[in-house]
């Protein structure tokens, strides 16, 4: 009786319902079950226990693309972030047409998708002729070959990453900043705070949760970079992560070991494995944040 | 310290030159690329830096070479469909079950939608291959359900739409009710022209999303003629390709187009789109 009175919410719910059973909690739980198998997609998985899971840990490529994601995020998210800040500050400062047009500008490069952002990149990192090797010829410096060179390969990566992000991170900040109470700037010019102060002191601590939100979900998305490194050091399932593997990164090496090297356990193991990873930085930001509040 | 005229202090300069300069930073790499296209062949060669376009008949021929000669206008097709039936799915599944969730209890209700939303911290990477996998069982690869099916059951859509749903008034579902509206009607006449400007920024988001998806399409779509224009464009830029500079650049601005037009048109419900899903995460 109560299951035909509630009959029509679960049809409306059915197709939604269904597909993400099918295609979000089905694929979890079997890959789950590959990452204890030894499975080359043709021949009946072979149950191996945790090999998949040692072998990973075992090997160069795992401590070169950790290696190398350690790096990278220590890097760019913070400054992503700074940067981002900054042009809210900036974009807030203006008024009108004018806060629109900056907006909009230091926005453009998010509405691109990333695969161009990456190969447009590429262009203007060419040794000799490309563009930003040009703008150093003129100050008198050498041809560097940004994507070749093991010094500079991250670098090039990562200002790739703050061009396309920042914009992205301005927005969120900016709809921050437009709630913060004037009253609160004003209350500071009175107790005699500068303009430099009144940031600290105002628009920072107001901004914390937005912040918060902001520095989690751009440190998770920077574990998984997939895109950029690849398209930059032009990878294919045969050969990526460039020159020496200074730009491996964990997604990247995922998925050369399940569509190049043919090993969907290992591949699957793999990204339990990081998964793991995110899910204990993203608690431990969650403790580290309710501790700073308690406090 | 002396008072410069009427307001216009050395910090408004320097903020000005500042917020110019960051323009300039964000916008030249876009700017460079239509510039490099709209010039004649030959003149790209090397790649000095482009400050406007010089021929604009050269980068419509460039275009036409590029429609005509390569596979690029049915990636082009396949990008579009890819989009388009994504966004059709993503709105008609989300919203149906945003409705319930929002506006209606039901045994379950809470546990079904807990679980949907927990999915949204489970990161991409440790979803694909199995879902590449099954997507391969089921014989889906190269084939347009095999792009679209998978990403269709949308979490992050459907957080947005119960956002929106649980602001409409209950008095509204009654009221229709009483009037003799179907369940599915009060759905389709009552809550769906509420939320529209809801649906259309998802709508929105969803396109961007999908035609800018790299790494689904690598995977699925391995054959030349399911191709979306990502991967046309990754080929164009391969260290392998035998492509001219302003050849590639062609095959990028075209790439970047349908995205550029739709911020451009678009760009309120795109920038509060965003803001929204950071505020309210």
């Amino acid at each position: 009786m109560s299951l035909r009175r509630h009959l029509p919410h679960y049809l409306m719910i059915a197709p939604f319902m269904i597909l993400f059973a099918v295609f979000f909690l089905y694929p979890i739980l079997s890959g789950f079950y590959y990452s204890f198998h030894d499975w080359n997609g043709a021949k009946p998985p072979e149950f191996v226990g945790l090999q998949n899971y040692e072998k990973i840990l075992a090997s160069r490529d795992f401590s070169r693309a950790m290696g190398n994601l350690l790096i990278y995020i220590a890097i760019t998210v913070p400054l992503g972030i700074l940067v981002a800040l900054g042009l809210a500050l900036l974009v807030d400062s203006f008024t009108g047409r004018w806060a629109n047009f900056f907006r909009n500008a230091y926005f453009m490069p998010v509405v691109l998708p990333a695969f161009l952002a990456a190969t447009i990149w590429r262009w203007i990192y060419a040794p000799n002729l490309g563009l930003l090797n040009v703008i150093l010829g003129w100050f008198g410096a050498g041809s560097v070959n940004f994507l070749n060179d093991t010094g500079t390969m991250m670098y090039a990566l990562i200002a790739v990453d703050v061009w396309v992000s920042a914009g992205f991170n301005m927005v969120i900040l900016l709809a921050g900043l437009k709630n913060i109470p004037t009253e609160l700037y004003e209350a500071a010019r009175l107790d005699g705070a500068n303009k430099w102060q009144q940031i600290v002191h105002v628009t920072v601590p107001m901004l914390a949760p937005v912040l918060f939100f902001v520095f989690t979900y751009g440190l998770i998305s920077a574990m998984q970079v997939f895109d950029k490194p690849w398209l930059l050091t032009g990878s294919s399932f045969t050969s990526y992560g460039g020159r020496r593997n200074a730009l491996l990164f964990p997604v990247m090496d995922m998925m050369g070991r399940a569509f190049g090297g043919v090993k969907f356990g290992e591949a699957a193991a793999y990204g339990f494995l990081l998964t793991l990873a995110i899910i204990a930085i993203t608690a431990a930001m969650f403790l580290l944040r309710s501790w700073r509040e308690r406090r | 310290m002396n008072a410069v005229t009427a307001g216009v202090t050395p910090w408004t300069v320097a903020k000005w030159m500042l917020a110019l300069a960051i323009a300039v930073v964000a916008l030249f790499p876009i700017w460079w690329m239509i510039n490099v296209v709209f010039a004649l062949p030959g003149e790209p060669v090397s790649l000095n830096p482009r400050l406007w376009p010089t021929s604009l008949s050269a980068g419509f021929d460039k275009i036409h070479m590029i429609f005509a000669e390569t596979g690029y206008l049915r990636a082009y097709a396949i990008s579009l469909l890819y989009a388009v039936l994504t966004i059709a799915g993503v709105l008609l599944f989300g919203s149906l079950a945003a409705f319930e969730f929002s506006l209606f209890d039901f045994p379950g209700r809470k546990a079904l939608f807990a679980v949907v939303m927990l999915s949204l911290m489970v990161p991409t990477a440790v979803t694909v291959i199995p879902t590449y996998l099954l997507t391969a069982r089921i014989g889906w690869l190269n084939s347009m359900q095999g792009l679209v099916v998978p990403g269709l059951a949308s979490a992050f859509g459907l957080f947005m739409l119960v956002q929106f749903m649980r602001a409409i008034p209950k008095d509204m579902i009654e009221a229709a009710r009483l009037d003799g509206a179907s369940h599915f009607q009060i759905y389709w006449h009552v809550a769906l022209p509420l939320c529209r400007n809801a649906m259309v920024t998802l709508a929105i988001l969803t396109f961007m999303q999908t035609w800018g998806n790299y790494m689904w399409p690598l995977i699925v779509a391995t054959k030349p003629e399911m191709y979306t224009v990502g991967q046309v464009v990754g080929l164009f830029n391969s260290p392998l390709s035998h492509h001219t500079v302003d050849t590639v650049m062609t095959a990028n601005l075209l790439a970047a187009i349908p995205p550029l037009l739709f911020f451009l048109i678009f760009q309120r419900k795109i920038v509060e789109g965003i803001a929204m899903s950071g505020s309210k995460g």
